[in-house]
């Protein structure tokens, strides 16, 4: 195998598969977001990462000014499966900072 | 396929579909896109702590349209008896105020959200599913 | 089939499929097909008093596309394994999707040539 082929970026599923064992972002459907380490990755951009931290956007009533504050929601998941459908986008990690 | 519904067939299933809408009936036969016919249908409602049933018959359900097929354990069955059972006017009226409460609360979130430039959901207009 | 692949292994395991209506279950991966169709047995549902229709369900069947996530045991995935697979996978995808191009091409001026004669 040619090595530089194997390092550079013909087509978009390039990226990603420079991408892993490396932490992504990955945006969702419905106002989620992931960060985690990407493991595997198929032509669906069905995935699995590792050491998850996902960030739901909700919106709430403040109780005392009456006015629609966003919140985010954060948890935490050790091993993930991630349905391709619900991508939105994918960013490989800075390679900076 | 190893994940046919072979053992489902001639058993009482719970079939939920997209729109959330509930039909209780004996699974007769299947195939591989999840199509499925139901015999002795029946539509349930829930809402809240109460129900309501609408006998309908038989079946033929598209299988884009099914989240879940459940298996109904007649053990477990004997739990649901804890819901109340009302009429089926009773359960709608409730239905439909449970829904226009969820639009509000979704309609909200995508106003608020849409303002703040923090989605992009409502302008590519997808469905949940 | 990666994923296809990947599932059989776990078929026994403890799994928590999250759908994309937020309804979530955990129980045994019993099978799987090349849908990613799911069938899942001894279920328990998160918050199961959200969902009162799934109180008298103890095996089920998921289909594929509506699955958001799937939380996975971590001890029992390999995930050097799973990148080693991935990168072969993505090679064959390659290979195949440039077989496909040059066999379009070939038609398309077959097809041209047969029109001019």
């Amino acid at each position: 195998m040619d090595k530089r082929e194997e390092g550079s970026v013909e087509e978009p599923l390039d990226l990603i598969r420079l991408s892993l064992d490396e932490r992504i972002f990955v945006k969702m459907r419905q106002d989620r977001e992931l960060r985690g380490k990407l493991h595997a990755y198929d032509q669906h951009l069905n995935m699995i990462l590792s050491d998850v931290e996902e960030t739901i956007k909700v919106v709430e009533k403040d109780e005392e000014t009456d006015e629609e504050i966003i919140r985010n929601i954060k948890r935490n998941i050790k091993m993930l499966f991630v349905r391709g459908d619900g991508v939105i986008l994918i960013s490989p990690p800075l390679r900076t900072s | 396929m190893s994940s046919g519904l072979g053992d489902e067939v001639d058993k009482k299933l719970i079939v939920v579909l997209r729109d959330g809408r509930k039909f209780i009936g004996i699974m007769r036969t299947f195939d591989q896109f999840a199509n499925i016919v139901l015999q002795d249908t029946i539509e349930r409602i829930y809402v809240g702590d109460c129900y309501s049933d609408k006998n309908l018959g038989l079946f033929f359900i598209r299988g884009d349209n099914v989240v879940i097929l459940g298996e109904i354990d007649p053990d477990k069955e004997v739990q649901e008896k804890k819901l109340k059972k009302v009429s089926w006017e009773e359960i709608t009226k409730a239905a439909a105020l449970e829904k226009i409460k969820k639009e509000e609360e979704e309609q909200l979130k995508r106003r608020v959200m849409t303002e703040s430039g923090l989605t992009i959901d409502s302008i590519l207009n997808i469905d949940d599913f | 089939m990666l994923f296809f692949s990947f599932y059989k292994s776990l078929v026994g395991k403890e799994i928590t499929v999250e759908l994309k209506n937020d309804l979530s279950i955990t129980g045994l991966l019993q099978s799987v097909d090349q849908f990613l169709n799911i069938k899942l047995k001894d279920i328990k549902v998160n918050e199961e008093d959200k969902y009162p229709y799934m109180i008298s369900v103890k095996n089920c069947f998921i289909r594929g596309s509506v699955v958001r996530y799937v939380h996975l045991p971590a001890e029992d995935v390999d995930v050097e394994t799973l990148q080693d697979h991935s990168r072969l996978e993505a090679r064959e995808q390659k290979k195949q999707n440039k077989q496909h191009q040059e066999q379009k091409s070939s038609t398309a001026t077959t097809a041209t040539t047969s029109t001019t004669v």
